[in-house]
């Protein structure tokens, strides 16, 4: 009997929490931005709500129609978009990547096409870096406004190992070979990967079909035209990866390496690998995780150049940008872009963005960005950027979503020495099909 | 309660026919049925409906026909996915069964040594899959984890274990192992301790040894327990789908994706809930039809008393 | 049982039972001592040493992460999910057993059907009917699907400890003019307590250890459960290994403060289920 009281309390009080949970579900479609306010959703992030917080802060002093920022979790950011773009309790205007994330929205005319916005206001149109704003592009429509740092993928270099073996960083893809080879003999692998996601050895194959066939390749891919993976420069990039595993390029286990958890920045870092290709976010990483490393013996620089490839030598590959979409039943559409339009090139808010470590995809920005925190290293990510003819969208972003895990599973199939070219193609086209 | 037992007493002396009986009336039940009705067997139903329809989680679902279905079947993944479920399926329940089997024999003795082993071997019970596998994922780290210093012992140089098709299908063996196991052990020592200890009396003045009366005595004795506990083990042999995401995570390549893990990828990644439903289908079918395989083949009486007799 | 050779040393046994307490011990043991030092004793003196200093920042770290939030919420999935799953299965067993209806006969045979649905097979349409709901990111999708796909067991448990109460007792409270309402309050609880225990337990640690459900409806941090916890602190925590072992050993932590105090319930709640 004695036993039976603090137990009796105990499920009381966890009916009582039950009941508040489901009292908690009604009250929560009530966030959305109230009559006469237009709701802005982005991810949370310490850093980057204060500065967009402000810019709203900036449009609504003169507006009627005031914006309410809506920090959602990225876990789970996806899915919210999706569920409430479907019903009427969607945003009117909300964060996003582009490309396949917002695609199968645009088509179905649930996102409002801002092409007339862009082309009627030359002004606005040209502040923003050509290259990033045509990625965001979806059937030749613009759907985005770029509103954050651009991460282009590029080499991260490991100059203490570099000195010690006694190379020089690779320019060429010949140089980069011959460099491989010389660390290999030196004992250390020539490039970390974190295999166990695919999605880290797809950005291989990305810049050698870049580089060996140019930007149309995969362009002609993400639209889905007919044979577009049997382009021969497909064929040569898998060959390529192929033999890059096979020599030990990338070591022996790099399979089991991950990302998540920073297993493979502490590979590079600490020197057991040499060179690794990842999205200009490594810096801050890598800065964060082990910052004597990040400041003395870390280099960045291009992707090596193929010398027989038919690429731009400039273009880039990575995430362009974030975007700022806007949904075409918003009943404040108007001020909604009039909001974009004030801001989104505006100082102050580039300058806030640069504050905090971006690198806008803003045009014409150089000096301005001596004002940030690693003017280096930002300024080579805005000139890589500012040069490129191209820059192309992460693969599995911009595919259709359904097609992008059967692509990745293939590379990692073509990195495991189990599928082919002609495997690879044939895994993407039954995909497709 | 000792007025309830002074009343059976007056009830049975006394020649006076009780009246009937309240019972409940099927109000008792209909809460739980309803409940269990709405959340289980409608989805079951509309898993199936769904197989037919096209459903991006947008809108309402379009009617698609065969759609799905035939695109299930000439779809060479899923087919790699059955093989690589029934083969992990299998393999735990040939290493968990003898191991849980012996160890739970053992742990029924009743010596002290034995009764602190096996508090030991009860902890794995106290972590949850997600604990356990995210555990695991950590020391299989080939640079920074356990399988950096003892991968080599067990033939990985490199402590590459986990990117390796077959070190990935035994670590997920052996991580499901070390949280089963335990589990098992505990069903097979229970019911070993219920074994009577007259019948291995017998056996010693007929001279058996140990191995003769573990074969001709525990073995025999234990057989219903041995059906349950396979149940239990092929059933729930689903559940791999946890400690698969969390460990692997289908990797590498296609090595360790199981249909449970397909069926999520292609509903809450690929948003191809249509599709999604189908492999659901597929797998309630395997299910089933394991269960009732099961259940055919050791006698579903046998299975009911067990169960009853809780 | 080993009533065979008593006395005479048993070498396979001890074995078998050396290697497997090897197999449990060094994980655990690892576990432990990774969560107890820093990142840097970690890397320095290699995954298999014991710490040179014991700390407790990781300790710190994993409670800024918001263990608390998470172990709170797990705490109401594990609650509510006992607490509803005995209100409905009780009445439900009581009358399976009791009744003479045909509806609650032929709602039992749906019930041992339903021990065959693999709740993982049908999370598509159970996330369409939550989502419907408008029940998305809240504690009670997960609570409700748990506690329906509890119940077939449950109930099939319970009423297999409900048939052992004599008829005579029912007929003894008649005597007395009870009504089937005061017979499940007064005679059938108090009777089936045992079984209540065992299901409680049972029901609890699934509750406590799921992962489908709050992986597909919980979404915000302050929703997340312990299991959904632990997989973000594998990102949150990037490099830091001991830290993420630190949340794998918290997060066991209350299960073992039950196994320590009340170990004969939680076995017999494991075991209910394989059979005594």
């Amino acid at each position: 009997m004695t036993a039976s009281m603090p137990r009796r309390r105990f499920l009381t009080l966890a009916g009582g929490g039950a009941a508040f949970a489901l009292f908690g579900a009604t009250g929560c479609g009530g966030e959305d931005a109230a009559d006469g306010e237009f709701s802005v959703w982005v991810l949370q992030d310490e850093n980057v709500n204060p500065v967009s917080q402000a810019s709203l802060d900036r449009y609504n002093g003169a507006a009627e129609v005031k914006g309410v920022l809506q920090p959602e979790v990225n876990t789970g950011y996806r899915d919210k978009v999706h569920i409430s773009i479907g019903t009427g309790q969607r945003p009117d205007v909300f964060f996003n990547w582009g490309g396949g994330s917002i695609r199968t929205y645009a088509r179905e005319g649930l996102l409002e096409d801002l092409t007339p916005h862009l082309d009627g206001d030359p002004a606005f149109k040209n502040a923003f870096l050509p290259s990033v704003l045509d990625a965001g592009k979806i059937d030749g429509k613009f759907f985005g406004i770029p509103m954050r740092t651009m991460q282009p993928v590029h080499m991260f270099y490991n100059t203490k190992v570099f000195g010690e073996v006694g190379v020089e960083i690779p320019e060429t893809w010949t140089q980069f070979l011959d460099v491989c080879e010389k660390l290999k003999s030196a004992g250390i692998t020539p490039v970390a990967l974190a295999g166990a996601q695919s999605w880290t050895e797809l950005m291989w194959i990305e810049y050698l079909v870049e580089r060996i066939g140019g930007a149309q390749v995969f362009a002609d891919i993400a639209a889905g035209t007919a044979g577009a993976w049997q382009n021969p420069a497909i064929a040569r990039a898998i060959d390529t990866t192929r033999s890059l595993v096979d020599s030990g390029v990338f070591g022996t286990n790099f399979a089991a390496v991950e990302w998540e958890g920073g297993a493979v920045q502490q590979v590079f870092s600490s020197g057991k690998a040499a060179m690794h290709l990842m999205g200009s976010w490594e810096y801050t990483t890598q800065l964060g995780s082990a910052p004597e490393f990040a400041r003395d013996d870390l280099a960045w620089g291009p992707f090596p150049v193929i010398e027989d490839g038919a690429g731009a030598p400039d273009a880039v590959v990575g995430n362009p940008t974030n975007y700022f979409s806007v949904t075409k039943d918003s009943a404040h559409k108007d001020a909604a872009i009039a909001y974009l339009k004030q801001e989104m090139a505006s100082e102050a808010y580039v300058d806030g963005l640069i504050a905090i470590g971006d690198v806008p995809a803003v045009a014409d920005i150089t000096d301005r960005l001596s004002g940030a925190g690693n003017p280096e290293f930002a300024a080579f990510v805005y000139d890589l950027v500012a040069k490129a003819p191209s820059f192309q969208l992460s693969w599995d972003q911009a595919v259709e979503r359904e097609l992008a895990s059967p692509m990745l599973d293939a590379i990692s199939q073509v990195f495991l020495g189990e599928l082919d070219a002609a495997g690879f193609v044939k895994a993407n086209e039954d995909a497709a099909a | 309660m000792s007025t309830a037992f002074e009343k059976v007493a007056a009830v049975r002396r006394g020649s006076r026919r009780a009246a009937a009986t309240p019972r409940p009336n099927f109000l008792y039940i209909l809460p739980a049925a309803l409940f269990f009705g709405f959340f289980a067997l409608l989805p079951l139903v509309l898993v199936v409906a769904l197989s037919f329809t096209t459903w991006t989680g947008i809108g309402d679902p379009e009617a698609a026909g065969m759609e799905n279905w035939s695109r299930l079947f000439s779809d060479e993944k899923v087919l790699a996915a059955t093989r690589t479920t029934l083969f992990l399926t299998v393999l735990s329940w040939a290493t968990q069964t003898p191991l849980s089997l012996l160890l739970g024999v053992w742990a029924a003795g009743r010596q002290r040594n034995r009764a602190v082993l096996s508090a030991v071997f009860f902890l794995p019970l106290l972590l949850s899959s997600a604990a356990i596998a995210l555990m695991f994922h950590r020391f299989l780290d080939p640079n920074f984890g356990l399988a950096a210093d003892l991968g080599p012992l067990i033939g990985f140089e490199d402590g590459n274990i986990i990117g390796t098709r077959g070190g990935a299908l035994a670590a997920i063996v052996f991580v499901v192992g070390w949280q089963f196991v335990p589990f098992h052990t505990l069903i097979y020592q229970a019911a070993a301790r219920n074994i009577p200890a007259v019948l291995y009396d017998a056996a010693t003045i007929d001279g058996a040894g140990r191995w003769q009366a573990f074969r001709r005595i525990t073995l025999p004795q234990l057989r219903n327990t041995v059906v349950t506990s396979s149940t239990l083990m092929i059933v729930g042999s689903l559940t791999f789908f946890e400690t698969i995401l969390l460990l692997t995570n289908g990797g590498p390549g296609i090595a360790t994706h199981v249909l449970p893990f397909l069926m999520y990828r292609a509903g809450f990644e690929g948003y191809e809930f249509g599709y999604a439903a189908t492999i659901a289908t597929l797998l309630v079918v395997v299910g089933t039809t394991l269960s009732l395989l099961i259940v055919r083949f050791s006698g579903f009486a046998k299975m009911r008393s067990t169960l009853e007799g809780l | 049982m080993s009533t065979g050779a008593r006395g005479r040393p048993n070498w396979l046994a001890g074995a078998l039972t050396a290697v497997w307490l090897i197999v449990i011990a060094v994980p655990i043991l690892s576990m432990i001592s990774w969560s107890l030092q820093s990142q840097q004793d970690l890397l320095d003196h290699g995954p298999l040493a014991p710490p040179s200093s014991i700390t407790f920042e990781n300790f710190a770290a994993v409670m800024d992460m918001g263990f608390g939030r998470y172990m709170r919420n797990t705490l109401i999935v594990t609650g509510a999910g006992i607490a509803l799953t005995l209100l409905l299965a009780i009445p439900a067993a009581y009358a399976v057993v009791r009744s003479r209806s045909l509806l609650a006969s032929a709602s039992f045979r749906v019930f041992l059907l339903g021990l065959a649905i693999p709740a993982q097979a049908v999370i598509i349409p159970v996330y369409l009917i939550i989502t419907r709901m408008g029940l998305n990111d809240t504690l009670a999708a997960v609570i409700l699907p748990t506690v329906a796909f509890n119940l077939p067991l449950v109930v099939l448990i319970l009423s297999g400890s409900l048939r052992d109460i004599s008829g005579e007792l029912y007929d003894a409270m008649t005597v007395d003019g009870a009504g089937a309402l005061r017979m499940l309050v007064s005679l059938v609880l108090p009777l089936s307590r045992g079984s209540i225990t065992t299901v409680s337990v049972f029901v609890g640690l699934g509750a406590w250890n799921s992962f489908i459900f709050p992986l597909i409806f919980l979404h915000s941090p302050e929703k997340k459960v312990l299991t959904l916890g632990l997989q973000s602190f594998r990102q949150e925590f990037g490099i830091n290994l001991p830290g993420m072992m630190m949340g794998v050993l918290l997060s066991a932590l209350p299960v073992f403060v039950l196994y320590l105090f009340a170990r004969r319930w939680l076995v017999a709640g494991l075991a209910g289920v394989g059979g005594k």
